[in-house]
């Protein structure tokens, strides 16, 4: 590579300094730098940020030679922007602090008193970082991805890195000496020193003429008041879970910042930080043992911590287009659900649910009335139908999560008691820990077996999202915003339709209905499904892999950046919905009282389905709910229910088919009156959880049975 | 170029030849075999920069480190020379001589550092034989370095010392007594300043089972080295004793801040020795019997056949019976869990893991009779480790590893154990009382290794999971408070159990050094054969899960996936290597039997899970 000509890269950055501008909306020409170095010369402004995509606007090769010898370009940009600062000085500049008042008076009497013929001593001229009151930083280019440390290597050494970590230690802030300044006990002369190292020696010999000639020794003391120093910390950094591969050791890095980059992360954030990678010098002990190595740093430019800052999303979380492709296949929602625990066969409602579940619906604070958006879900089953398995693949799926049994947990605290059983000798568990992971999944296995105490704690957490500690005369209330997904055994062994759901997994009324969905799951033999899984578990184990599934699952890494992804989209709910939704829910509500049900349906039904269909929204990445949506979430209500009282009709003797049921919703539909709209019954039979082609079926029997007539543009159906 | 036959004396020897000759030399096995083992050498015996071997398990890694591969050394007279800097902790100058740091043809390299100990809860029969199987040492004093002579004498004195009296005493564990032995010098240098504690720096995952130390370089291939995974590196040791931070004076430290992390990262050379790895071997498991990295002592070949093999079995069957109160059926399982292996992952699930829970013990023997079942197993077993699940221990002692940011290491804990170490969980020794906040995490951290065969490592931000392939043991009076995928309620015979002593005396009677290196060796290839399952009994498999399901509602998955396992081990254990019907209704039938025991036991009054 040609060796840059550096004194034509600073006339450049001169007039990109200068002229570089922006349109703003109105048309007007706006000076990002002009205007900045203003304020510089103003000293209302301390750190000017060069951002690299305006740089490589107005000169691509110059950027990136910054991007390559970053280090030299700080320098030459400071040295233009020294340069400069005094045209743009445009009123007079009070001083702020006691290095101004100095410089103004060193700068004052230099005039004063100087010889221009003179010939003075190098370390006796005013250094320019002296009187430089400003910082220059560089925003790296916006193509740059972040990478993580271990991707730093060598060869990247005096470069512009952005490094995505976390921030394990970071020291106090502290003073470093940028310039020291020193005056003469004989002469009474000024020195300067220059400190560009993590250490220096102090001058000790008075090097102004005076004392050389005289021979005087004048001795120097250092002078605190006259000397710059910089705010500077040290940070540690270290690698994400995620970008440890697998059976390593997570790798950090040595992060030092300098002025305005200080103060900027604390130990635990997630961290964006862009800077110079270099070779650091260090001194004693250190110099001794590693005389053949060279310790590294990265020099820090710009920090942005991610969890603070939403907005500035990482490039690596970033799901790129292909993967965005893959995902927005037309069975997308369907290849998501079963991508939920691959290793479980069928439950296709439950695993959809779930899934809408991890997403979350929309939080709402409607005039300090606070609507929670977490869905909360209640599987229940015989043991042994995967219910485990399920709340295990959420709890791994989700990115923040506790797994808890009810038995082993207690609403607070951190200790558990061992019993034993004086009959058996069994050793067990009593309480322990809840630990609440806020905004996150909470799965609670043998949620029956909870003690009420806990429940108690559960009750608030469900519904208000916070949870009340009382210790040691404290009360004090800490959020939980979490979704909790149960699993219950029924209180028989077995599950007893006879029942209501309270009598069979012995939970009050109250807890069941702050579950958005209840779901029974049933575990019936079945030749085919049984085999199903047996030829997949013998599979496993002779071929050390899954299986090849005709849906290929998606990567449990691929599926939480997508939910993430989901989870920042707010959508709301458009006004010509509402009549759909109140419809619905009074339908609803009119059955639960016509028919003998189970289950019970409430105002908070009305709030679950508006979750529900946020949520289904959310995962469409749209901003609006649609009436899609909305029979989506209303089908899934209906399935939970059904999944509780289809055992009721199969003792009833005689199971009616499909058609006949959608037959008996158009008769409802109907009511007095003869002709019924075929979209309306669309609309009725989806929410109750029929396909449009199960009911384009039933319309197809009963006409062929001449119960009715079909139209002719197939929208009107009229009863004979 | 001279002709390579011999292996290089110094790093600087390496260099200068094409590297791919040396490594070729090393598949050489009599090659390999004549380095001296550090792990059973002392110090003393050994050469600054000579080559050696150690044994040991990744236990931690550390961030890389950028160093000078070639260097210009200028002289006082302004003559300069190139120095290699490879496989070299310190530069090496003469005298008036100077580190050019600006040169043009100074080449930075790239390397690791490796945290290894030598392979946790390793029995004792194991490091015997390893120690048999290191080559003698020549006299070492005639190539003494000069580097650091006065310190090395002094410790050499004290050091032989030590050895005599290890060697009166036990032994055994000697090489541990020397690294031990360093401790007290290592103090006595570092006077007042030394912060850290030896136990600390050497990181044993067993702290009552100290392991030895060693920081391994290494130069190539990073990502072939994982956590816990068992290795054989060959290279130079580096013992200057510059390399020493625990010496530093506190106070002339202005950069406190980082002080207990270089004195962590560098710790004593005498007591934690550095070796500049070249050459690499990684260890599938870690019987020193069966290891063709160790020169094996002239024993007559024991290679077992067919026939032989079935004997094997049947004796060892026979004596895990005599020492399981006469249960058949529990020597059986036990022995299924002797040679288990993780052989592999999916997603989800770790397939081949047989966590065994023995339950139902004899009330009146229990006192004496689990630490009496594991001397029996501890000869069998090259590494295992008896954990008692006493409150106290549960509630004080690391489990996982725990990242310490203040000196930026890994602080191992008692799971971090090499890939089949055998843990044996005695929870008879569970006392009734509170478990605080360590005790919980320490039964989780127990429960996810058994469940998922992983273990948690704690980086305070955020946790990891590291595989691992711990087979765990649980005995216990009832059923076990902890998961299992096997729970065993032992049958015990009435005249057995008075009689449990006089039969466990008779069981280590009956291991005659000739029997146990059978056993042994049985126990270790079982382990490692391949196994497999034919079309047509896969799908007698599946049909037989299809009618077992009609036939019992809530046998579920689970059931199966145990009964895969069972027949699997049940057919390795009698030698075949494939899935024939037999083996199939053998593992059904135990699984039965096993089921009528567990039906039998008396109801918990809680309702239990499984």
């Amino acid at each position: 590579m040609a060796r840059r000509d550096y004194v034509q890269d600073r006339e450049s950055i001169k007039t990109f300094l200068a002229e570089f501008c922006k349109c703003d909306d109105d048309g007007k020409k706006e000076f990002v730098y002009g205007s900045q170095l203003v304020k510089l010369a103003h000293r209302e402004q301390v750190l000017i940020t060069i951002d690299l995509d305006d740089l490589a606007e107005f000169n691509e090769s110059l950027a990136e030679a910054v991007v390559e010898n970053c280090r030299r370009y700080v320098s030459i940009f400071s040295d233009v922007i020294a340069e400069l600062l005094p045209s743009y000085k445009q009123q007079e500049v009070h001083a702020k602090d006691a290095l101004d008042v100095y410089i103004e008076h060193r700068l004052m009497m230099d005039a004063r008193t100087r010889n221009p013929m003179e010939q003075r001593d190098e370390r006796n001229a005013f250094p320019t970082e002296l009187m430089k009151r400003f910082e220059v930083g560089f925003k790296p280019l916006s193509t740059e991805k972040a990478h993580s440390i271990r991707e730093v290597k060598a060869q990247q050494i005096g470069k512009l890195v952005t490094v995505r970590g976390i921030v394990t230690r970071c020291t106090e802030v502290k003073p470093m000496m940028v310039v020291a300044t020193y005056t003469c006990d004989r002469c009474g002369a000024e020195t300067y020193q220059p400190v560009n190292s993590l250490s220096f020696i102090p001058v000790q010999e008075c090097p102004s003429d005076d004392c050389r000639v005289n021979k005087a020794g004048g001795r120097l003391y250092l002078q605190t008041r006259g000397s710059k120093f910089v705010k500077f910390q040290e940070l540690k950094m270290q690698e994400h879970s995620d970008q440890v591969p697998v059976g390593h050791i997570p790798r950090s890095m040595t992060v030092l910042c300098r002025g305005e980059v200080t103060r900027m992360a604390q130990p635990g954030d997630h961290v964006l930080i862009s800077g110079v990678f270099l070779p650091m010098v260090r001194t004693g002990f250190a110099q001794m043992i590693q005389g053949l190595l060279s310790e590294t740093f990265l020099q820090a430019h710009r920090i942005i911590c991610i969890n603070k800052n939403d907005d500035i999303s990482d490039k690596e979380c970033e799901l790129t287009p292909a993967e965005l492709e893959e995902l927005a296949q037309d069975d997308f929602y369907e290849r998501l659900a079963t991508s939920l625990a691959p290793e479980i066969y069928g439950h296709l409602d439950v695993k959809k649910a779930l899934l809408l579940l991890l997403v979350g619906g929309v939080d709402k604070r409607p005039d300090g009335m606070k609507i929670r958006g977490n869905i909360n879900i209640c599987l229940m089953g015989d043991p042994g139908v995967a219910k485990s398995q399920l709340l295990g693949y959420i709890s791994r799926l989700a990115i923040r999560s506790q797994y808890t049994t009810g038995r082993g947990s207690s609403g607070v605290g951190l200790t558990a008691a061992v019993m034993k059983d004086p009959l058996t000798g069994e050793m067990t568990l009593e309480g322990g820990a809840l630990v609440l992971a806020d905004q996150g999944v909470c799965c609670i296995d043998e949620f029956d077996k909870m003690a009420d105490v806990d429940r108690t704690a559960i009750h608030e957490v469900m519904e208000q999202q916070t949870i009340s500690i009382a210790k040691a005369g404290i009360m004090t209330t800490l959020n939980a915003r979490v979704s909790i997904l149960a699993a219950a055994n029924p209180a028989f062994g077995r599950y007893n339709p006879r029942r209501t759901v309270e009598q069979n997994i012995q939970l009050p009324a109250a807890l069941l209905s702050r579950f958005d969905l209840l779901w029974l799951i049933q575990d019936k033999p079945d030749r085919d499904n049984d085999l199903r899984l047996a030829k997949h578990i013998t599979y496993v184990h002779s071929h050390s892999k899954q299986p090849p599934t005709r849906v290929k699952a998606l990567d449990m890494n691929l599926m939480r950046r997508y939910i993430n992804l989901c989870k920042r989209k707010h959508p709301t709910i458009p006004d010509e919905l509402t009549d759909y939704i109140v419809g619905a829910y009074v339908e609803l509500r009119r059955e639960a009282r016509n028919q003998k049900d189970m289950t019970f349906t409430s105002a908070r039904n009305l709030l679950g389905i508006l979750r529900l269909s946020t949520a289904l929204a959310r995962l469409r990445l749209s901003d609006r709910v649609e009436k899609d949506d909305v029979a989506e979430a209303l089908r899934l209500l209906e399935m939970s229910k059904d999944s509780l009282n289809q055992i009721h009709e199969h003792q009833k003797g005689h199971v009616p088919n499909t058609s006949d049921r959608i037959f008996a919703i158009v008769r409802e539909l109907a009511g007095s009156g003869k002709a019924v709209k075929i979209a309306d019954i669309m609309d009725r039979c989806t929410t109750k959880g029929f396909k449009p082609d199960q009911v384009d079926k039933c319309i197809d029997d009963y006409e062929e049975l001449n119960v009715w007539q079909v139209n002719m543009g197939r929208t009107k159906i009229t009863f004979m | 170029m001279p002709c390579n036959t011999e292996l290089p004396s110094s790093p600087e020897e390496l260099t200068n030849q094409d590297s791919a000759r040396w490594k070729e030399l090393l598949n050489d096995s009599t090659k390999w075999h004549s380095i001296p083992l550090l792990n059973h050498t002392p110090l003393h015996k050994l050469r600054d920069q000579g080559l050696v071997r150690f044994r040991g398990m990744v236990q931690d890694m550390m961030d890389p480190e950028i160093y000078l591969e070639r260097y210009e050394v200028k002289s006082a007279d302004g003559s300069t020379r190139l120095q290699p800097g490879k496989y070299r902790d310190c530069l090496r100058l003469g005298k008036d001589e100077q580190l050019d740091y600006q040169a043009e043809s100074n080449v930075h390299g790239e390397r690791r550092t490796l945290f290894v100990v030598s392979v946790p809860g390793l029995n004792d029969w194991a490091k015997e034989h390893e120690k048999l199987c290191n080559p003698q040492t020549e006299n070492p004093t005639s190539q003494q370095t000069g580097v650091g002579n006065g310190i090395k004498r002094s410790l050499d004195e004290q050091e032989d010392m030590e050895v005599d009296k290890a060697d009166e005493s036990s032994g055994i564990s000697s090489p541990k007594r020397q690294c031990v032995a360093v401790e007290p010098k290592a103090e006595t240098t570092a006077s007042s300043s030394a912060v850290l504690g030896t136990d600390y720096l050497l990181n044993s995952p067993l702290p009552d089972r100290p392991s030895m130390a060693c920081m391994i370089k290494v130069y190539e291939d990073f990502d072939k080295y994982t956590l816990n995974s068992l290795m054989d590196f060959v290279g130079f040791l580096s013992v200057d004793p510059a390399l020493d931070a625990s010496t530093l004076d506190v106070e002339a430290m202005r950069d406190v801040e980082s002080l207990s992390e270089l004195q962590a990262q560098n710790p004593s050379p005498f007591l934690i020795p550095r070796l500049h790895a070249f050459g690499v071997k990684s260890l599938c498991h870690a019987n020193p019997l069966l290891d063709q990295s160790l020169q094996q002592p002239a024993i007559p070949e024991l290679g077992l056949t067919q026939q032989s093999l079935e004997t094997v079995h049947k004796d060892l069957r026979m004596l895990l019976k005599l020492c399981l109160f006469e249960d058949e059926l529990a020597a059986e399982y036990l022995l299924c869990h002797l040679i288990s292996t993780v052989y592999s992952r999916s997603e989800m699930q770790s397939i081949g893991k047989f966590a065994l829970n023995i339950c139902n013990l004899p009330k009146e023997c229990m006192q004496q009779y689990t630490t009496k079942l594991y001397e029996v197993l501890e000869l069998l077993l090259p590494a295992s480790h008896y954990l008692p699940m006493t409150l106290d221990t549960m509630n004080t002692a690391a489990f996982a590893p725990k990242k310490d940011y203040e000196t930026n290491k890994l602080v191992s804990g008692l799971l971090q154990l090499a890939p089949h170490t055998h843990l044996l969980l005695d929870e008879t020794r569970m006392q009734q009382g509170k478990l605080e906040a360590n005790g919980v995490h320490a039964i989780q951290h127990l429960a996810n290794l058994i469940n998922n065969q992983q273990l948690k490592c704690d980086f305070q931000y955020y946790q990891i999971d590291y595989n691992v392939d711990i087979p765990v043991l649980v005995l216990s009076e009832g059923r076990s408070m902890l998961p299992s995928d096997f729970v065993l309620p032992i049958n015990a015979d009435g005249k057995a159990v008075e009689l449990y002593e006089e039969s466990l005396k008779a069981a280590l009677h009956y291991l005659q050094p000739a029997r146990l290196q059978q056993f042994r060796n049985y126990l270790t290839m079982s382990r490692i054969t391949q196994f497999s399952v034919s079309e047509e009994h896969t799908e007698m498999i599946q049909q037989h899960f299809v009618d077992m399901r009609k036939a019992n509602v809530k046998s579920n998955a689970d059931d199966l996936h145990g009964l895969l396992v069972l027949s699997r081990l049940l057919g390795i254990a009698r030698g075949n290597g494939a899935l024939d019907k037999e083996t199939w209704h053998l593992a059904t039938e135990f699984e039965s039997k096993r089921r009528q025991r567990l039906q039998a036991l008396p109801k918990s009054s809680v309702p239990m899970r499984n």
